[in-house]
């Protein structure tokens, strides 16, 4: 049985929507033919998905399950009081509401929202991982998430009867006699089989999307009035989609969009130009003999990722889908609402970004305060019901 | 004396001598921003040590405003090559160009201070002939100062004809392909290129065969440049330099040394009269 978590603000939306439309006629918003491309290109949603070749107990149900258990289980952690739900809380749409991840300590980044992750294909803001098996080992083992070395926590699954046996029947390994990097790494799998999971279901949006699709200008009319404003400033003026693009509304690339990136004073988040580094550096990038992908194909975008000068203080482009449910936003959570971020695009600071080879793809948009809460009210009606299994 | 000379040779012989030789190779970063939002955040002894850090021997630094140029220069004289930079504060980079008072600031600028050139704006196309670019190639020429222009080819040829012997540093090398910045190179004798943010001359810090073409036909015009757009940026001119000292070393020694530091010494020096 699947769990689902209710989003409240999207319920309250399409009553606003309703109410709207029930206060009486505004002007209809017409799309030229670019935008109405651009905007059937978010879709159809959900889109097919695919079982990770990287990851052999992609899509096991039984993986999913002990996954699961070890996602919510505090005995990944050093002390014994934190989880990977600490941080990725169903609650807060596998978020934590803060600024920056709180684990044994204070991290440098916000606790990015876990959904529809097997659309990804670099992990984490910085891009360090390849594969979220090898993104899911990092919080395990850093000292400010979880602390724990690979051999405690092959310890610990030992000590623990129905997760030991939940192991040797996934694995067909005892974990107490299983190399201790290659339990991390099994653990690791077992997590990304559950994330994978945790999937964002049909918007308000996506629904206004296939209307628009059939012509059906009748069910069209459901979707507001400022969403609809909104949504031609996101395809138009807003240029969002250069970079927020597809049916999860991102390249799933980086990109530097003027947002500081002190971790503190006299040190600096090198965002993918660091997580290029670490990526190319791991033991357990998808080019490593943990890669269950015999041919190691999964691995040829990590073989031929190079560190730029652009990489410097870039980040990832994050989906949007589910963006009204994971405040707060940016890599460091430094704009605690949408409202901040639209206003940090209007009045960008373009001095400071150089683009791609003297391209500028960012330009302060200068909204007017109409055209910021229309751009709003799109982003809002991206919410979607969350589902996770098993 | 005979056992000193002895020691000497024998000290030279066991590697001392060739200490020098294996000092990182001298960078003079030809293209350093220190604006307004960088002051606070990294304060001039601050950015200061990062240059000596990172192994620069000089910098020529522009700034929004010129305020922080100053402030660098007046911390280290000796590292700071002032380059006078149009923008009086943040956001005037896409105005300037069609904004008359920027040309009684830039004259004020000048007559207090000195500077080994104008720039770096950025100008592009057509509107390199408009008034306030007029003035400034104009001001250059009277001051016997170079340009620093964040320029497409068009508007470089645009500055040249207005003067013939202006001499322009032309930033990114335009971002331009390595074929176009040879035609350019081989039409301007007085045109030197920088090769600040861009990596395709020498992905994965290893030279790429037609740039490196390029740079041994045109050993004397090629200068290295961080560029630090913001206040972040200024850490990584340690590891810029670290990558250009990774690519000049495929090249032969002297052709490397006039990249690093040399085309862009004798640069400033002529501009500053030394």
């Amino acid at each position: 049985m699947k769990q689902r978590v209710l989003p409240s603000a999207v319920a309250a939306l399409m009553l606003a929507g309703a109410a709207v439309l029930a206060a009486g006629p505004e002007q209809a918003v017409t799309f030229s033919a670019d935008e109405r491309a651009a905007i059937l290109a978010h879709g159809p949603w959900p889109p097919p998905r695919h079982p990770d070749p990287s990851n052999r107990v992609s899509g096991n149900r039984d993986a999913i399950s002990l996954g699961r258990r070890l996602f919510f289980d505090t005995r990944l952690s050093l002390d014994g009081r934190q989880s990977c739900a600490t941080c990725h809380d169903p609650a807060t749409a596998f978020a934590d509401g803060k600024p920056r991840g709180i684990g044994r300590a204070l991290v440098d980044r916000n606790a990015i929202a876990l959904a529809n992750l097997g659309l990804n294909r670099w992990f984490g803001w910085a891009g360090a991982a390849d594969s979220l098996w090898a993104q899911s080992i990092h919080p395990i083992v850093d000292v400010k998430e979880l602390g724990l070395t690979a051999e405690q926590l092959r310890d610990r699954l030992a000590a623990a009867p129905a997760i030991a046996a939940a192991y040797t029947h996934l694995f067909q390994a005892a974990v107490a006699h299983d190399a201790a990097e290659r339990v991390l790494v099994n653990a690791a799998k077992a997590l990304a089989a559950f994330q994978e999971t945790i999937v964002t279901g049909r918007t308000p949006f996506d629904d206004f999307r296939d209307a628009l699709e059939r012509s059906d200008t009748r069910s069209m009319a459901h979707y507001p009035r400022p969403a609809q404003r909104g949504l031609a400033i996101f395809v138009g003026k807003g240029n969002c989609t250069a970079c927020h693009f597809g049916p999860n509304f991102t390249s799933g690339e980086f990109e530097d969009v003027g947002v500081p990136h002190f971790a503190e004073q006299g040190r600096v988040d090198a965002g993918r130009h660091g997580g290029i580094a670490a990526l190319r550096a791991s033991p357990f990038n998808l080019l490593s003999p943990y890669s269950d992908n015999a041919d190691k194909a999964a691995g040829v975008p990590t073989r031929h990722v190079e560190q730029q000068h652009r990489n410097w203080g870039e980040f990832r482009v994050p989906s949007l889908r589910n963006v009204a449910r994971t405040a707060p936003y940016m890599h460091n959570g430094s704009l605690a609402t949408l409202q901040d971020v639209v206003r940090h695009y209007s009045e960008l600071n373009e001095e400071r970004l150089h683009g791609h080879a003297g391209r500028r793809l960012l330009r302060p948009l200068r909204l007017t305060p109409q055209e910021a809460a229309d751009l709003v009210a799109f982003l809002e009606t991206l919410s979607g019901e969350i589902s996770f299994g098993p | 004396m005979r056992p000193m000379v002895v020691a000497i040779t024998l000290l030279w012989l066991l590697g001392f001598g060739t200490a020098a030789a294996n000092e990182p190779r001298p960078i003079v970063d030809a293209h350093i921003h220190y604006s307004d939002d960088t002051w606070s955040v990294v304060p001039p002894p601050e950015a200061i040590k990062v240059l000596r850090q990172a192994g620069v021997k000089k910098a020529f630094v522009s700034s929004s405003s010129d305020d922080g140029t100053q402030m660098l220069r007046k911390v280290a004289p000796d590292l700071i090559v002032p380059v006078l930079r149009p923008y009086r504060r943040r956001g005037e980079i896409g105005t300037w160009v069609r904004d008359p008072t920027i040309v009684p600031h830039v004259e004020a600028r000048l007559k207090v201070n000195t500077y080994a050139g104008i720039g770096e704006f950025h100008v592009f196309g057509a509107d390199a002939d408009l008034p306030v670019m007029r003035r400034l190639v104009e001001l250059a020429k009277e001051r016997k100062i170079f340009l620093h222009a964040h320029s497409d080819a068009d508007a470089v040829e645009r500055i040249f004809r207005q003067d013939p012997d202006a001499r322009v540093l032309w930033a990114h090398s335009g971002f331009d392909q390595p074929d176009n910045v040879r035609a350019m190179l081989a039409k301007h004798k007085r045109l030197w290129a920088d090769l600040a943010f861009r990596n395709d001359y020498a992905p994965s810090a290893k030279l790429d065969a037609s740039w490196r073409q390029l740079m041994l036909d045109f050993p004397d015009r090629f200068m290295v440049g961080t560029d630090t757009p913001s206040p972040e940026r200024w850490y990584y001119v340690v590891e810029h330099a670290s990558f250009s000292r990774k690519w000049l070393a495929d090249l032969p020694a002297d052709v490397a040394d006039n990249i690093a530091f040399r085309n862009a010494e004798l640069l400033a020096a002529w501009a500053l009269g030394q």
